[in-house]
């Protein structure tokens, strides 16, 4: 039976949000203050050797690009940014909405150690415009840490200055990939840059950004308190720590739950989830939202982790998790996960402008005829991989995923 | 009227774009944005008039259209899909006799799609402005929307 | 330079810079991969994804464009994977394309489609979906037409207009397959779109497609292309003609050549059908009894030769004058100079660069020895600051100012000087409005800032300024009073903007001047530009690359006129009329007595018309200038040229000069003849022949040479213009090394001494061009303009020009592209002003000086400072300079346009 291990949901539900003086009692900043009087580079190594890896969905180790960031000199360069990505956007996805909503503090605590670590002054908060609880949570925190002397000039008297401000999404998707998040953030329409150069060396207004998602930047503090070794004592080898599953569809106990790494699917929907909701059978889990992947109960006992599940053909991306009970149909939700890469393509590149419209016009035609939907699938993973292999950011190499897992695991069933 | 008021708090500069325009739709009774709004903020940050028009384009919350009172976004990502199937939105078209990207004759509702709102584990979900209603029903969408006129007792029941 | 590295491309050894674009390297090394949104000119995009290749070493498919060239890189360009991933990418575009092709337009992606067999429908995988996709088509713009069917949505003129010409003012509307391009809030004929054309010339598709003569333009009926020179501006863009059944039915600029690299503006592209307007002048019209009635040649030239040996027998040689013309070529115009010289035997011969930047070059071949710009057109995006004095540089020298935008968006600084707002202050750091005729105290002023607060630089004043550090001292001594708060009550410009601008200027590591009529066209015009030059001496900001002093000229050969000696004052060259031995030089050149050169300098333009009025001239010649538009006073000019004995106008159409004429000869437009003109950044530049002249209208330098003829001269045989210009690079010592085959491809920039010398971009790097090879600082006092507002006249006038108009608009205003964008008169006052003297904006007013009236309509703007005024000086049933008064620099002897005395009422 396993059971919740809180990281990132330490604190949340254990304060009201609004009161930093409630945080404060929980022991809250004293990571701040901890990480202020080490040296960036410490910390940096800290997080290397904590094997932290990015929880936004890409899994890319963060103390990585956190030295990237810090190590990033050119003659032009006057000032660094450390941005949050909380365009939380990925379907079934909602672990970063709880974490503002309810503990926004460690999600700041997390961002000042971040920016110290790489020498940011200036930080950004990209929250999606639907999100208006976490806005006004974001907000009034933000406010109290500055009036507390957490945020802006010479905090904590360190000498270090930060200051945060909020910046909104308005309805994209795509806004949620780091280098279209940056056009955004800079006031433009939300169209992906090319890479190289990355954000390390070249971001927000041509200057090294460091870009994480808000539950990586929540992990921060605990490492800062507890280190690395324990740290690395939870979880998995290549993917150590925890993570806020968020599981819906056909359990009787949709919600988030954050557990270590490596635990099973069925452990989740089990012991966590309340099990298989009017004890319906397990047809299908999709991992990872619409940039996911279908897996079959042979993967039910797969640990979840970024590697194990890559082994498997599936994807933990942002760790959403859709169950589907034998009711369900996979034709349909293919239909509805295709629609949204359609909706959300922004257009600059032809694979997948094109491409998405291609997949639905397939789709629509298999709709009328269902006789023809088994070569459908093989056509549309035709049209994918071309996509995967030459779209210009990952919106259009994602359709591949679910379709590539529907043929491994339910061509007979499209 | 100056509306530049209301936008006095936002340094001039171009990162700031989305949340001016947030502003200044939020503030107006029909929820979007008009022309005089595109040419001031376009005065405000010193630039070109497509820059900001292409922008409030692109985003799926800003419209340049009048909208009512109430911004109905009804999520049809795959999760509030499965669960709810097609059925909530035809139910919602119904009820308030207009189909999707329509606006109810007394100006009350207009009912727009969105994509995936976050609250996928008490779904279906929908947002009427800055509220989320969620697990929703074709008995709770009809109270939720029946309160909303009560509280408009100058509108006319449609 | 960045050091060249070795790469393998498809098994071919190459080399290519370090880090440079690998899809240009491989165009450069002839393999061409297919890309359709990747443009040179432009930053890599990464939409197509035409462009992919494999790279050893690196996972998956990587796009050419996107990559930065690292020694030893293997890459595989073509094989069979990436040549049906292209077919898969061009298949996937033809889906959302509208194929329908009318010819109009050259069209990148039909080459491609044809080339991978796509055009044959059987090759095809994808039905075709444009149509469910109700694009839409903007036809409103007066140029160009946008039809989102056949858009690839490249990004290319989007970031042709942001990246190129600094505009922004194209963007995408919607999102995702619905795409497409809008100007404005997507009406273009509403946007700030000012039809430069240049997201058109970078289309490439049929996309985006210029408007005029559409209906008739066949590409592949094209007869041929001529490249050439723009006949508007002094920044000498270089165009080429597409002719189509005789007619010039198209014109693109000229890319990878200076000084414009392929850019335009409205009126270099769309600005070419005034040469084939029914209005041409055909043949030569003799006035009878107060009528203008059609004559042969011989009728004329032999009244012309009459009369004038006439005048010059009874009144003598200095009873004649000549305008040579600033839209001439210099072959034209050398011969022009020539005759006046030989034929009338005086030097009274000028044009309108009198009446432009005679103060600035006055004052810059006094300081430094050159009346010419100091630097060269990329210098504007590469200086660290530049300083705009007195020019509308936007409207006025379009293409530049697309430079100087480029370099303030790689943060170059800007201060723009200027007492009326201008299109450029959006991009300025600092703005100074000073009040109109304080600029010397201004100046002054910022010395004294920058001299106290040591920002000089001392070693260049020791070493190359004339008179080293006494002469300083004089300046020190003479700007002590201008303290920033004695500068700030007399210009009205806070001071501590004033000391900023100083400081910005002084402490840049290079900082240019862009000086224009603003400064140059007042009674204290010459004291200016001295003032200019003095601070930009005590700064050492000349002598140096990117540093220095640039006027943009105005007209395409007001440069080359003055260099091939349409001067009173000097000979081709430079050189002083009163200069014997260049005399004695220049008789042995054209094969005349040296006694027959008269020593004797001539009159200025302005000075020719008081003279006439003086009934002092009694005959004069005017070529292509239109004297009755441009000069000041024209109340008194009218009056000088109907007391005139005998004038002949020379020209291409009537103009509001030619009625006063008693000969009208129909001379050639620029695409009619060859030639060369000379730019602001002393470019040669070729001229070409396109179409054939009107009628029975002649090439000026022919009609010249006929008319010297028949007054008994030979001045030359010349076969063709080539043979006139290798005559100038004899007479004229700076541009000795450059002839017609040496500027085939691209102009050279005088000084070209010798015939293997590749021309000069920056001046005075190694010594001024004085005596003695210093610079002089010439120190010079405020003083309060004579010309002063009072109760009678409380406004003073400002008058200037506008984008889409030249000058007196002759040309201009018989373009449809053109007035379809701007063709009515208008005066600028204050919101303020409007309001205090109870006006209405659009109502018609009367406009009265002491000189004139005038009626035109009003418009009320915050671009004009209060108590001042601002007309655009090309409709001339609106003329300016009916109200401008004729009062003269003493020294440049050019009129103050810039300062009127006004009253304004209600019609």
């Amino acid at each position: 039976m396993i059971k919740e291990k809180k990281i990132a949901l330490v604190n949340a539900g254990k304060y009201n949000p609004e009161s930093i003086d409630e945080y404060l009692a929980l022991g809250g900043y004293n990571k701040v203050k901890k990480a202020l009087q080490k040296n960036p580079v410490d910390i940096i190594d800290l997080l290397i050797d904590a094997k932290l890896r990015g929880r936004g969905g890409a899994g890319f180790p963060t103390g990585l690009k956190n030295k990237f960031t810090n190590e990033s000199v050119c003659e032009r360069c006057v000032q660094k940014y450390i941005v949050c990505n909380a365009d939380e956007g990925e379907p079934g996805t909602f672990k970063d909405r709880v974490i503002m909503e309810q503990d926004p503090h460690v999600l700041i605590e997390g961002l000042i150690i971040a920016a110290f670590a790489i020498g940011a002054t200036k930080g950004y908060i990209y929250v999606r415009g639907e999100y208006t609880k976490s806005i006004q949570m974001l907000q009034v925190a933000l406010q109290q840490a500055k009036e507390k002397g957490f945020l802006g000039e010479n905090m904590l008297n360190t000498g270090f200055d930060l200051d945060i401000e909020i910046k909104l999404g308005a309805g994209s998707y795509l806004c949620g990939e780091e280098l279209t998040l940056l056009e955004s953030l800079e006031g433009k329409r939300g169209y992906p840059r090319i890479k190289p150069p990355f954000p390390a060396e070249k971001g927000l207004f041509g200057m090294p950004t460091l870009i994480n998602n808000v539950e990586t930047f929540a992990h921060l503090p605990y490492i800062i308190e507890h280190g690395a070794e324990h740290y690395k004592s939870m979880g998995t080898e290549k993917s150590p720590g925890t993570k806020i599953f968020t599981i819906s569809g056909d359990v009787n106990k949709p919600g988030y739950y954050e557990t270590p790494m490596g635990v099973t699917l069925r452990s989740l929907i089990d012991d966590l989830a309340g099990g298989m909701k009017d004890n319906k059978k397990f047809k299908a889990a999709i991992l990872g939202g619409a940039a996911g992947t279908f897996v079959d109960e042979t993967v039910l006992d797969t640990s979840m982790g970024f590697d194990t599940l890559k082994e498997k053909g599936a994807v933990l991306g942002s760790g959403a998790i859709i169950v589907m009970s034998e009711e369900r149909s996979i034709f349909d939700m293919t239909y509805s996960i295709l629609e949204f890469f359609k909706h959300e393509s922004c257009g600059k590149c032809v694979p997948c402008r094109i491409g998405t419209a291609q997949l639905m016009i397939m789709m629509d035609k298999a709709k009328e005829n269902s006789t023809i939907k088994s070569q459908v699938l093989d056509q549309l993973i035709y049209e994918a991989d071309y996509m995967a292999k030459n779209s210009l950011c990952p919106l259009g190499q994602s359709p591949i995923l679910p379709l590539k897992s529907l043929k491994k695991y339910f061509h007979h069933q499209f | 009227m100056d509306k530049s008021a209301l936008i006095s708090d936002f340094e001039p500069t171009n990162d700031n774009m989305l949340n001016i325009l947030h502003r200044l739709q939020n503030n107006n009774p029909n929820n979007y944005l008009t022309t005089e709004d595109l040419n001031l903020v376009a005065e405000y940050l010193n630039t070109t008039y497509s820059s900001v028009y292409g922008v409030a384009k692109y985003y799926s919350m800003f419209s340049l259209k009048p909208r009512s009172k109430n911004i109905i976004r009804i999520c049809k990502s795959p999760v509030c899909h499965m669960i709810s199937g097609k059925s909530l939105i035809e139910i919602i078209e119904n009820v308030l006799d207009i189909k999707m990207g329509g606006t109810t004759s007394d100006m009350l509702f207009t009912l727009e799609p969105s994509e995936c709102l976050g609250h996928c584990a008490q779904a279906p979900v929908m947002m009427i402005n800055d509220k989320m209603y969620t697990d929703l029903n074709e008995d709770k969408i009809k109270e939720i929307l029946e309160k909303i006129r009560n509280n408009n007792p100058t509108k006319k029941l449609s | 330079m960045s050091k060249l590295v070795n790469i393998i491309i498809d098994g071919k050894k190459l080399k290519g810079p370090e880090g440079a674009n690998l899809l240009q390297v491989a165009k450069d090394n002839g393999i061409k991969i297919p890309s359709l949104c990747y443009h040179k000119k432009l930053s890599p995009t990464g939409a197509c994804r035409l462009c992919v290749v494999k790279i050893k070493d690196v996972n998956g498919l990587v796009m050419s464009c996107t990559v930065a060239v690292k020694d030893g890189m293997e890459i595989t360009a073509f094989d069979n994977e990436l040549e049906e991933t292209r077919k898969h990418t061009l298949d996937y575009l033809l889906a959302e394309h509208n194929e329908h092709a009318d010819g109009t337009y050259s069209d990148e992606f039909r080459d491609w489609i044809t080339h991978y067999k796509l055009d044959n429908p059987k090759n095809r995988k994808y039905p075709s979906f444009f149509k469910d996709l109700d694009y839409k088509l903007d036809d409103s713009s007066p140029v160009l037409t946008y039809d989102a069917t056949k858009c690839i949505k490249c990004f290319r003129c989007i970031k042709a207009c942001d990246e190129v010409q600094g505009k922004n003012v194209l963007s995408f509307s919607e999102r995702g397959i619905t795409s497409y391009i809008i100007a404005g809030f997507d009406q273009w004929n509403e946007s700030e779109c000012d039809g430069c054309g240049e997201c058109v010339q970078l289309c490439p598709t049929g996309a985006l497609v210029e408007k005029p003569h559409r209906d008739k333009i066949q590409l592949e009926k094209m007869e041929k292309k001529v490249k050439t020179t723009c006949p508007y501006c002094g920044v000498g863009c270089q165009i080429e003609l597409l002719v189509q059944n005789g007619k010039i039915v198209r014109s693109n600029g000229v890319e990878g050549v200076w000084p414009n690299d392929g850019r335009l503006c409205v009126k270099g592209r769309f600005g070419y059908d005034y040469v084939h307007s029914p209005e041409r002048l055909t043949t030569p019209l003799i006035k009878k009894n107060g009528k203008f009635e059609e004559a042969g040649w011989d009728e004329a030239l032999d009244l012309i030769a009459r009369k004038f040996t006439e005048i010059k027998e009874k009144y003598g040689n200095d009873a004649l004058a000549g305008y040579a013309s600033a839209k001439c070529t210099n072959e034209d115009n050398y011969l022009f100079q020539k005759f006046i010289r030989m034929v009338f035997g005086t030097n009274n011969i000028d044009y309108c660069t009198r009446l432009c930047h005679a103060s600035t070059v006055t004052a810059m071949l006094k300081s430094i020895g050159d009346g010419a710009g100091s630097n060269s057109i990329q210098d504007f995006a590469t200086t660290d600051c530049l300083f705009v004095t007195g020019n509308n540089m936007i409207e006025t020298h379009p293409v530049t100012a697309t430079y100087v935008k480029n370099g303030i968006y790689a943060g170059k600084k800007l201060i723009v000087c200027d007492p009326k707002w201008t299109p450029l202050v959006k991009y300025a750091d600092i703005w100074i409005q000073p009040r109109l005729g304080t600029d010397i105290a201004l100046l002054n002023g910022m010395i004294r800032v920058i001299i106290k607060e040591d920002l000089i630089d001392e070693e260049f004043i020791r070493k190359r300024v004339d008179g080293g550090l006494d002469a300083f001292e004089e300046l020190k001594q003479l700007v002590e009073k201008y303290t920033p708060e004695k500068t700030e009550e007399i210009t009205s410009v806070p001071k501590e903007k004033m000391m900023a601008a100083a400081r910005m200027y002084a402490t840049s590591e290079t900082s240019m001047i862009a000086t224009g009529m603003g400064m140059s066209q007042q009674v204290t015009g010459t004291n200016n530009v001295f003032s200019l030059i003095n601070m930009m001496l005590i700064t050492g900001q000349i002598g140096k690359e990117r540093a220095g002093i640039d006027p943009p000229r105005g007209q395409n050969n007001v440069q080359g006129a003055t260099d091939v000696g349409c001067s009173p004052i000097i000979y081709p060259g430079y050189i002083p009329v009163t200069d014997e031995e260049n005399r004695k030089r220049i008789a042995k050149l054209w094969n005349v007595d040296y006694e027959n050169l008269s020593a004797k300098p001539g009159l200025t333009t302005v000075e020719i018309m008081h003279a006439a009025y003086d009934d002092k001239i009694k005959g004069l010649f005017i070529m292509g200038e239109n004297p009755m538009v441009t000069d000041p006073d024209l109340n008194h000019t009218e009056q000088a040229l109907k007391k005139m004995d005998f004038l002949v106008v020379q020209d291409i159409f009537h103009t509001e000069t030619t009625p006063f004429a008693d000969v009208i000869l129909p001379a050639s437009s620029f695409a009619e003849k060859d030639g060369t003109f000379v730019n602001s950044d002393r470019r040669v530049l070729r001229v070409r022949k396109a179409v054939e002249m009107p009628g029975e209208a002649e090439e000026d330098w022919k009609i010249i040479v006929k008319i010297a003829e028949q007054m008994g001269y030979d001045i030359g045989n010349y076969q063709n213009a080539s043979e006139i210009f290798d005559e100038i690079a004899q007479a004229a010592p700076m541009m000795a090394g450059i002839s017609y085959d040496r500027i085939e491809y691209e102009g050279i920039q005088w000084p070209c001494p010798t015939k293997d010398h590749p021309g000069t971009d920056t001046l005075f790097l190694d010594k001024f061009n004085t005596p003695n090879g210093k610079a002089i600082l010439n120190p010079v006092e405020h003083v309060p303009q004579t010309e002063k507002t009072s109760k009678a006249f409380p406004f003073i006038m400002n008058s200037g020009r506008i984008l889409y108009h030249y000058h007196t608009a002759t040309m201009s205003r018989k373009n449809k592209a053109l007035t379809d964008f701007a063709n009515e008169s208008y005066v600028l006052m204050n919101t303020g002003d409007v309001v205090k003297y109870d006006f209405k904006d659009g109502q018609k007013v009367k406009v009265t000086s002491k000189q004139g009236v005038l009626e035109t309509t009003l418009r009320a703007s915050d671009h004009v400072a209060v108590g001042e005024l601002f007309m655009p000086w090309h409709y001339s049933e609106s003329p300016v300079n009916r109200l401008t008064r004729s009062d003269l620099d003493p020294f440049s002897k050019i009129a103050a346009f810039k300062l009127t005395a006004c009253k304004v009422e209600k019609v």
